[in-house]
Order: C-alpha cells, then sequence, then structure tokens
C-alpha cells in the first residue's frame, strides 16, 4: 500500500499502457510538424545562412537528450525551470546542466485539461499534460524544478510538477524596485543557491560562479550580436533568428555561443553584399506577449513571415525568445557576494515580465517596448495572447494606448493551443500587413 | 408497402441568390475591366466593374467546394452580358476562400476589400464599417481613401453572425429575409437570450417557447444579444462617424435598428439594392475588384 506522502496530489494514476499510446501519437504529430516547420523555414530562404543547419540539428529535441542523458550517467544533475528568473549561472557554477521545460506541444495541452479547467493558459496546461505522458525529454531528465511564481499559473504548475519531481519554489516580488523586494528576492538567491548545492554535492564558490556568469556574459554578447544585425535591413528571417534563440534553453550553452557568433559572422557578410532575404520595404513586425515554445507553437511567425503580403519579424519581446538573454549580469567586484547581488539584480531588475507593477505600473516593459520599436524601426507590433493569459491580455490595454500615442499600429492576436484557427488567424494577419503595407507606401 | 409521401421541407433559412447587369452600361468600350471574388463561408459575391465604375454582380450560396463556387459567382455575375473571363483584366480574390478563387491574379484580405468597398458604396466620409459575415464579425477603420486604419475581428465562432440568424430562421419557421421586421414586431424589447453561442442559443430560444413566449419576443431576445455583441466589438474599435454596415446582415432590420440604438448613432442609408442601389453584401467584391483596377494600373506602368 502507497503511503500518504506517495499519493500523487493532482496527478491521475494512467496505465502504462494508455501513457504509452498517448506519447506515440502526440510524439509522431510533433516530428511531423518539427519537419515541417523547418522545411518552411528553409524554403522561405532559398539562399539559407549554412551556420543555421547546427540549430535545425539541434531543434529536435533527440539530440539534446542523448548528451544530457550521458552527462547524467557520469553523475550531472539536471535542474529544469519555467520562468526566466531561474538564476541559471548558480546551476552552471554546480556543474549542473540548465534547462527550460515549458511545453509548446498543442495536443498536450488537451491531456492537461483533466487535471486543470480549459481557461488556465494554454503552456501551462500543455506543460502538466507532456508530464502525464513523459513527453518533454527535458523535464523527464531534470532531477529537480525552479518553479519562479510569477503568474498563477505557474504557481501552481509547479505544486502540479511535484507529484513527480522535486520542486523549489522561489517567491519574486511583484514591486521590483523597493529595498524589501531585493531584500526577499537575494534571500530566495541564497536558498536556491543553497538548494542547488545539496542536490549535486558541489559548493560553489567564487572561482566556479565568475566562471559560469563569465559564459552566460559570452552567449549574452552573441545574443546581443544576433540581435543588433536584426535593427538593419532584414538579414535574416525571423523564425530564424527566434529559432536561434529558442534553443538556447536546451542547447549547451558553450557551443551554443560559438554557433551563434558563426552565425553573426556569415550574416555580417551578407551585410556587406548588401544580400538581404527580402525586399527592404517589407514591412517591420516586432511579437509581445505570451511566450512561443518550440515545436508546435510556432504558428505565429510562419504566418507573419508567410503572408500575402509578406512581413518580416525583426524582433520580439517575448521571454521565449529575445527577453532569454539580452541583459548580462553585470558585476564589480568578484566577490561571492557581489556576485550573487549581481546575479539577484540581474534576474529582477531586467525583467519585463508583467507580472510585474510598481508605482507606474509595469513601465519598464513599456520603455522597453518603445525603445526596441525605435531602434529596430519597427512598423507594426502584434500582441499575441494565448486564451488564459491573463497578465499579458490585461496590460495590452496601456500597451495599446502608449503605442496609440507613439502613431504604431498594434494588432490584439488571440489564440489557443490548436491549428484549427489558422485560417481565421491569417485573414487577421494577412490584414494587419495589408494595413502595413499601405501605410508604407504613402 | 405503403410510403408515406415525404413532405417538401421549407427551407426557411435559403435567402434569394440573385444577379444584377446595368444594361445601359457598355462593356465593350472600356479599357479596364475588372473583376472582385469574394468567397465567404456563406455567401460567394462577385462584381465587375468598368473603368472602376460597377456594372455587374452576381451573389449565390457558397457550396462546399470554393473554387467551385468562386467560379460560379463570376459566371453569374457576368451572365448575359456576352463577357468571357479573358475580358478581365484582372481579378482579386477575396473573402475566407481567397486563396482558393483559381481565376484570380492576387488575393487580398475581405477587411481590406469592404472598407474600400464601403467607400465606393456610401463616399469618402465612412470611418467605420461594421462587416457582418456568414462566420464571423468584423469592425473596420478606415481613411477617406478606404484605406484601412485599424481592425478588430470576433473569434472564431458563429455566434452572432449570419449564419447564427439562418439556424433561427429554421427553427423558428420564419423565411431568412423577414426575420429582421418579425423580430421588431415586440411591444417591448425583451432581455437578450444570455449566450449568443449558435448551439447554446438555440436550447435556450426552445425553452423559451416551451414557456410560451412568442416566436417574435423569442427572435427579438436573440436578435438583441447579437447586436450587444456587434456592438460591443464597435465599441473597442472606437466608433467614428459616418458608421455604415456590410455583409448579408445589413439586410437585417432587426440587428440595425438595435446596433443604433445601442451605439446611440445613425448609418448611412442603405441603398435601395432591389432597385438601382448596390448591395451592401457585394461591399467585399466591389473594394476587390477597385484593387483589381489599381494593380492592373501598376502593373502596366513598370
Amino acid at each position: 500500500m502507497k503511503s500518504q506522502s506517495e499519493e500523487k496530489k493532482y496527478m491521475p494514476e494512467l496505465s502504462e499502457k494508455e501513457v504509452e499510446e498517448l506519447r506515440k501519437a502526440i510524439t509522431d504529430t510533433s516530428q511531423r510538424v518539427v519537419a515541417e516547420n523547418i522545411e518552411k523555414m528553409k524554403k522561405a530562404d532559398q539562399n539559407r545562412p549554412e551556420a543555421m543547419n547546427y540549430f535545425d540539428e539541434i531543434a529536435d529535441f533527440a539530440q539534446r537528450e542523448k548528451e544530457i542523458r550521458a552527462a547524467k550517467k557520469e553523475g550531472k544533475k539536471v535542474i529544469g525551470y519555467m520562468c526566466l528568473h531561474a538564476p541559471t549561472e548558480l546551476i552552471l557554477a554546480a556543474d549542473a546542466i540548465p534547462v527550460r521545460v515549458n511545453s509548446g506541444w498543442y495536443d498536450a495541452s488537451k491531456l492537461g485539461d483533466r487535471i486543470v479547467p480549459v481557461e488556465v493558459c494554454p503552456m501551462v496546461r500543455s506543460t502538466i499534460g507532456a508530464k502525464m505522458i513523459a513527453l518533454s525529454p527535458y523535464l523527464e531528465l531534470s532531477d529537480a524544478l525552479i518553479s519562479v511564481l510569477t503568474c498563477d499559473a505557474m504557481t501552481k504548475l509547479g505544486e502540479i510538477l511535484s507529484d513527480y519531481t522535486p520542486v523549489w519554489a522561489m517567491t519574486v516580488p511583484r514591486v521590483k524596485d523597493s529595498a524589501q523586494s531585493i531584500r526577499l528576492w537575494n534571500e530566495e538567491i541564497k536558498a536556491i543557491k543553497a538548494q542547488i548545492e545539496a542536490l549535486t554535492g558541489n559548493t560553489i564558490k567564487g572561482k566556479q560562479l565568475k566562471s559560469a556568469i563569465e559564459r552566460t556574459q559570452k552567449a549574452t554578447k552573441a545574443f546581443r550580436r544576433l540581435q543588433d544585425l536584426r535593427k538593419g535591413p532584414p538579414v535574416i528571417m525571423g523564425r530564424d533568428a527566434m529559432l536561434v534563440n529558442q534553443t538556447y534553453m536546451w542547447d549547451d550553452i558553450d557551443r551554443w555561443t560559438e554557433k551563434t557568433e558563426a552565425l553573426c559572422d556569415e550574416l555580417e557578410k551578407r551585410v556587406s553584399q548588401k544580400n538581404w532575404v527580402c525586399p527592404t520595404d517589407t514591412p517591420r513586425v516586432m511579437i509581445t506577449g505570451t511566450p512561443m515554445i518550440w515545436p508546435d507553437n510556432w504558428k505565429v511567425p510562419t504566418l507573419v513571415e508567410e503572408a500575402n503580403p509578406q512581413g518580416i519579424l525583426v524582433a520580439d519581446e517575448l521571454c521565449s525568445s529575445e527577453r532569454l538573454l539580452y541583459d548580462p549580469v553585470g558585476v564589480d567586484e568578484w566577490s561571492i557576494s557581489d556576485m550573487l547581488n549581481a546575479i539577484g539584480e540581474r534576474y529582477l531588475m531586467a525583467s519585463t515580465c508583467p507580472c510585474f507593477t510598481s508605482e507606474d505600473g509595469n513601465e519598464d516593459r513599456i520603455n522597453w517596448l518603445l525603445t526596441k520599436i525605435k531602434d529596430w524601426n519597427i512598423q507594426g507590433v502584434i500582441y499575441y495572447v494565448v486564451r488564459g493569459c491573463m497578465l499579458y491580455a490585461m496590460e495590452y490595454t496601456r500597451v495599446k494606448k502608449v503605442l496609440d500615442r507613439n502613431n504604431i499600429p498594434v494588432y490584439y492576436l488571440d489564440t489557443e493551443y490548436t491549428r484549427e484557427d489558422v485560417g481565421q488567424m491569417k485573414t487577421r494577419v494577412e490584414a494587419f500587413l495589408e494595413m502595413l503595407s499601405a501605410r508604407i507606401d504613402i | 408497402m405503403s410510403e408515406i409521401p415525404k413532405k417538401e421541407d421549407v427551407e426557411y433559412w435559403r435567402w434569394q441568390e440573385y444577379h444584377r447587369v446595368f444594361s445601359e452600361k457598355q462593356w465593350k468600350n472600356k479599357d479596364i475591366i475588372t473583376a472582385g471574388v469574394d468567397v465567404g463561408s456563406v455567401g460567394s459575391k462577385a462584381a465587375i466593374m468598368l473603368d472602376g465604375e460597377i456594372y455587374s454582380w452576381g451573389v449565390m450560396r457558397t457550396g462546399s467546394n470554393s473554387p467551385d463556387s468562386a467560379k460560379k459567382a463570376l459566371s453569374w455575375a457576368m451572365e448575359g452580358t456576352g463577357l468571357r473571363v479573358d475580358d478581365l483584366k484582372y481579378i482579386v480574390g477575396t473573402g475566407y476562400g481567397r486563396v482558393n478563387v483559381p481565376m484570380a491574379n492576387k488575393a487580398i484580405t475581405e477587411i481590406a476589400c469592404h472598407a474600400k468597398g464601403a467607400n465606393y458604396i456610401w463616399g469618402p466620409s465612412v470611418r467605420t464599417v461594421l462587416d457582418v459575415g456568414g462566420q464571423d464579425i468584423k469592425a473596420i477603420h478606415c481613411d477617406e481613401t478606404g484605406r484601412v486604419t485599424s481592425f478588430l475581428m470576433n473569434d472564431k465562432c458563429a455566434a452572432g453572425t449570419g449564419r447564427g440568424m439562418e439556424v433561427f430562421a429554421d427553427l423558428l419557421k420564419i423565411p431568412i429575409e423577414q426575420i429582421g421586421e418579425f423580430s421588431l414586431k415586440v411591444e417591448e424589447e425583451p432581455p437578450p437570450v444570455s449566450c449568443t453561442c449558435v448551439a447554446f442559443a438555440k436550447t435556450e430560444a426552445m425553452g423559451l417557447l416551451r414557456k410560451g413566449w412568442s416566436k417574435e419576443k423569442v427572435l427579438a431576445a436573440y436578435t438583441h444579444a447579437m447586436a450587444i455583441r456587434m456592438g460591443n466589438l464597435i465599441k473597442r474599435v472606437g466608433l467614428e462617424k459616418e458608421f455604415v454596415i456590410t455583409g448579408g446582415q445589413s439586410k437585417n432590420v432587426g440587428i440595425v435598428s438595435r446596433i443604433e440604438k445601442q451605439l446611440d448613432v445613425k448609418c448611412l442609408p442603405m441603398p435601395d439594392w432591389r432597385e438601382n442601389g448596390l448591395d451592401p453584401m457585394i461591399a467585399g467584391a466591389i473594394g476587390a475588384a477597385l484593387f483589381a483596377k489599381a494593380l492592373y494600373e501598376k502593373e502596366q506602368k513598370s
């Protein structure tokens, strides 16, 4: 008989057979979707950078899964996380592997419906569904999960996943710029460090932490170089850049940095040859809103770049893409306490997640959006929200007011984790792009 | 064995398919003959224009096959004119089935086309267009040239659309063309039904009928709920005068008068489409044919 503590709080007991069947069905669909998405991306740019081949390969989870499995055999630990506020430097410093575990599988969200109502954010429902049938290699390989309590759905997701894996919750203060918030958050950082040390058996000393920070700083440099290249005439398709950004969530950090630098070298050559991926008068679009997770949730960038008239994604403000790595950890003194404070600051202050508010509301996000619009020369913004994503949905009203004042067209595109509404979304996206093209024609 | 003869079912939802030609106009001496084909989820419309002036149009039900519906609508618009597809310099496809218009040179969304078409039908003062289609509603803002400046679209369900009205026509056994007037035959406006979802509203309506409500009252309650939904979409996009309604539901006086009341605004008067006026249902096809002319001219220049 099972003891009380082993009883699952949320998850049902599924038969081995059912799990097996469901996993096979969803994996088959997913592999087809990945292949299709990459095929479309290849077609979109006839002269696609050679360096993209690497990212196509790593986009297939199987390869990285193999590597992580091998590393685990040698005793390495894997620490998964759901929100960007998880301090990956500490994971790296303890010689463990950080990996983000949010789910992009559409079909898995329908399984999540068995546990939580359909009104809940589909990304969270999908992550629950993925766990039910052991679909995500990264979620399965995680020895522990860091659950940062950003939005309501994320808070409960951590609780649900704790039916299987140890989950370490981190309380993130909703008002980020007060002295007591920073104190609390720094305590959370220290506590998570202790958890990581206990799991891995490795003490995080100054030397390891410095090296980990330097590694992410290098990654940030490569990452920024890529985004900066997108400020000019379009030299890379938005989907390609987005895929590069996303793969950071599961790839080996040093290899990712190296491959991204190689891609940037190639892109720089193209800039000097004025070799653009589409006509330079193609409307320049930015996406902001709910995260979009590979492999299934690729419909919006695909719709924008395959629309008639075509648009080009030159920037986004998504925590699944350009918010991942833009801000480096800024260290003054390489003492362990200073480094920890710098990490704390980077994961709190730099975030523009709508879970935050302050005297001026989430002004950091508004300012960052306006900066991006100016620096990346954005002509239209798509505000993407999945139903159930309360915070992004609510903050739209303010963002729209600001963008209206700045004469930047914005379109609110709401959807679900489904392929069924692609036709209807296509009409909306195309009408928005027609509107932008007409503005550009003037 | 004897069989009970099947009774011919009256199809209350079926609206009149028709076509019109301004036969006093001549196409033979015209330079640019263009067409717009608007394949919607419920109706397919085609319009022929001579140098940017309306010449003829056809309106029919969309079948299960979009390319086929597009072809039929276009032939319907050309019927009796002597025109052949080869005479058309440029064709633009629009509507839900726009990519499935085989003879089209280009596809443009119905959002851009309805704004352009409304500008043609009512003139440059139009700023807000509500297009009530078969399966969705769109609220569109445009400038004095008919160019879209912003828009909103309802989500994918058929609530508050032409298709919903067809379901109700059938349920209440009232011919679709009379449904608007019928819904106004109530002494006092009943509260709206609580849910505009076609499936649920049907159940709710049956409950009301059983409770002893008259058909008119049930219809009024449903139309009221649809009008609120459409009015809210307009409020979200922002109402700016002049305001017009296009699409099949523009002919439903029950909807139009309730929206006017809710928004406290008068729509620009509907052209007398039964006589010599233009049909607001073909606004999308007209817009498409106008874009076709502009695109043809652009092509000739380059």
